[in-house]
């Protein structure tokens, strides 16, 4: 576990990564703040700059993105009482009481505060468990590694947002999406159309700046308050959180632990465990504590929680390469397009990138701490930023940024293809997680699917014949009763209703 | 069951009934011609593919009975608002911009997408030409200047900062 810290250390300590995190974490809280965007629109942006980059300061700043943009988002919670992302929802509780009462400022260091270390004991315990579990997956085999796939999958469906039907669709159309493009085994051209744009499949990036940021630049639009300006409260650098945050420390370990161990199941996801360590913390709280008036502990909690949950779901994705949510799956997208296979290979052929990824994670958490304190107010004064400005700085970014990958045009059609594909499924309630999980997973489970049945003698039952994954695939059995059940219960209350 | 309050439920249904189906055809057809749609499992690049379209295909009926039946989370009629025309608007100017874009190159095609948005989104004249222009300029700067990537540069071979 050191050794893979020792190797990692030259890689991040030089003044390029160490500047790329700092502007990760300012990009991030910045995107993290602006309400309707958030850190998987942080990333999927940065991603082709990223492509042009070394591995570890190009992962480093991603990463720094990641908690950046998980952090920002309670700054416009407590000011607007609008999160700025899903995960900051729950701050909602406490975070804008207090602004209520005129202590916007001690709301605001403490939700930066409880992110930073939050993320820092979500640091820990990715450090602790990944190469475990790496070292534990040397035991696999193709039949095990298909297993965790559609473990992966099936996870991230079940527990996102919309009917379960619905995910299992969208994360279907990810695995045919993983299949355009040449086959690995016979080199024959699948579902190409004879358009030689399309014979390495089509680009990662197009397809998730298509679907997230193209189909919120039109869902925006729809929106409409393009002049629109907050009026907000005078915000000054403060660093009394600080001391705030030491009567807190029970509640803020408790609930950093419950977001890294939620956020290692993969698709519970950051807004998940900050609801859940709310609740926990609220029951251990007493009535004088005042939650959901503008208790400090409300904040604490949820903020630890969403934030220890990027350490959490960085677990599973580094080392068994089953992204924890979309964020994530953009995250391996990045590695594999710097030339990095997560997993166990990883940590054994490329133990220096692992540890400078781990490092990268702690440093930025430690820098949140800083510059989330200090930069305040400029986070009001972004707030204050018009839609008129934002949406085509977005469109832009989002274009030049795909365009640059393969200098490609082509790869701006796909682009703008899976933008509409993006609006009309989120328009009918459909996940769009599920299609970057799929794609990013669809490799991986087609590959190790036809070469288990290559090295079966007896076809499909080498899947359970083998402990473990027979184990597996019993979970995926049981999830997959479990959504069925829904279904048939759901149609039963629509009926008698 | 009103077609239209549905509208959008529809409308994907139909869009993810279709690609399992195409794929379908193409097992039969180019990967047939191919010689790939057979065999073992080193030699079938049909099989996997063919089960997950078929999977789709099964839950897209489940969840077209649901449809019917009216049994999802709620309507998705298409309403249009006050700013439906600007949203079709931008993705037509889009679309123009992306056929522009290779012919023209981005130095003389984005300050015009630019300044045509934030006019639209109700800037003043003069602020969406100057803005447009130094967003533009920014942008070009980062990617060209900074990253060494190749803007689309146009018949008029136009860099600024390459």
């Amino acid at each position: 576990m050191f050794d893979l810290i020792l190797q990692g250390a030259p890689l991040l300590f030089t003044m390029q990564t160490m500047l790329l995190i700092a502007a990760g974490i300012v990009g991030g809280l910045v995107i993290g703040v602006l309400p309707g965007l958030g850190p998987l629109m942080g990333i999927v942006l940065l991603l082709p700059v990223a492509f042009h980059l070394p591995p570890i300061p190009a992962m480093g700043m991603l990463i720094a993105v990641y908690i950046g943009g998980s952090a920002g988002g309670s700054i416009s919670a407590i000011l607007l009482r609008i999160p700025g992302t899903p995960l900051a929802a729950a701050t909602l509780f406490d975070g804008y009481p207090m602004a209520q009462k005129g202590r916007s400022q001690d709301a605001i260091g403490l939700s930066i505060t409880a992110s930073a270390l939050g993320g820092l004991i979500g640091g820990v315990m990715l450090v602790f468990f990944s190469p475990m579990l790496a070292a534990f997956a040397l035991r696999f085999g193709p039949p095990e590694y298909a297993a965790m796939a559609l473990l992966g999958l099936t996870t991230i469906i079940v527990v996102s947002e919309g009917s379960a039907i619905k995910g299992l669709l969208t994360g279907g159309l990810g695995l045919l999406i993983a299949t355009i493009g040449t086959d690995e085994f016979t080199n024959a051209y699948r579902y190409t159309f004879g358009n030689f744009n399309l014979t390495s499949g089509p680009n990662i990036v197009a397809v998730v700046v298509g679907l997230f940021a193209i189909s919120e630049f039109l869902f925006q639009i729809g929106g409409g308050g393009f002049l629109d300006t907050p009026r907000l409260q005078k915000l000054v650098i403060s660093f009394r959180a600080l001391r705030l945050i030491a009567s807190h420390k029970v509640n803020l370990v408790r609930s950093a632990l419950i977001g890294t161990g939620l956020g290692a199941i993969p698709g519970a996801g950051g807004d998940v465990s900050a609801f859940v360590s709310y609740a926990v913390a609220r029951k251990f709280s007493k009535p004088e504590d005042g939650y959901g008036e503008g208790a400090e502990g409300g904040v604490v909690a949820t903020e630890a929680a969403n934030n220890g949950c990027c350490g959490g779901a960085l677990i599973p994705s580094l080392s068994l390469g089953i992204p924890g949510d979309a964020s994530t799956a953009v995250l391996l997208a990045a590695l594999f397009l710097l030339g990095f296979f997560p997993g166990p290979e990883l940590f054994r052929s490329n133990a220096d990138v692992a540890g400078g990824i781990f490092l990268a994670y702690l440093t930025g958490n430690v820098i949140l701490l800083i510059l989330g304190i200090v930069l305040v107010p400029f986070f009001g004064t972004v707030l204050k930023l018009k839609k008129a400005w934002l949406l085509p700085i977005v469109l832009l970014l989002s274009t030049m940024g795909t365009y640059a990958l393969q200098n490609s045009v082509f790869d701006l059609y796909v682009m703008l293809v899976f933008g509409g594909l993006g609006f009309l499924l989120r328009r009918a309630g459909y996940p769009l997680a599920p299609i970057i999980i799929g794609i990013i997973l669809g490799p991986v489970l087609e590959n190790n699917f036809r070469r288990s049945l290559l090295l079966s003698r007896d076809g499909p039952m080498i899947f359970v014949e083998r402990p473990i994954s027979a184990t597996i695939l019993t979970v995926v059995a049981i999830m997959l009763c479990y959504i069925v059940y829904t279904l048939v219960r759901s149609g039963r209350q629509d009926t008698a209703s | 069951m009103p077609l239209r309050s549905y509208a959008y439920d529809w409308i994907a249904w139909v869009v993810l009934l279709a690609i399992p189906l195409i794929v379908l055809w193409q097992n039969t057809t180019s990967l047939e011609e191919q010689g790939v749609a057979g065999g073992g499992p080193m030699t079938d690049a049909a099989m996997y593919p063919g089960l997950i379209a078929w999977i789709l295909v099964v839950l897209s009926g489940v969840n077209g009975v649901r449809i019917l039946a009216g049994r999802v989370a709620g309507p998705s009629p298409i309403r249009t608002g006050p700013t439906t025309m600007l949203a079709i608007g931008t993705v037509l100017l889009f679309v123009v911009y992306l056929l522009a874009l290779r012919p023209l190159g981005y130095h003389l095609t984005t300050p015009v997408l630019l300044a045509v948005l934030l006019r639209a989104f109700g800037l003043s004249f003069w602020t969406a030409l100057l803005g447009g222009v130094a967003v533009s300029l920014t942008v070009a700067a980062v990617f060209e200047g900074l990253l060494n990537v190749v803007l689309p540069v146009g018949m008029f071979s136009l860099t600024v900062f390459g």
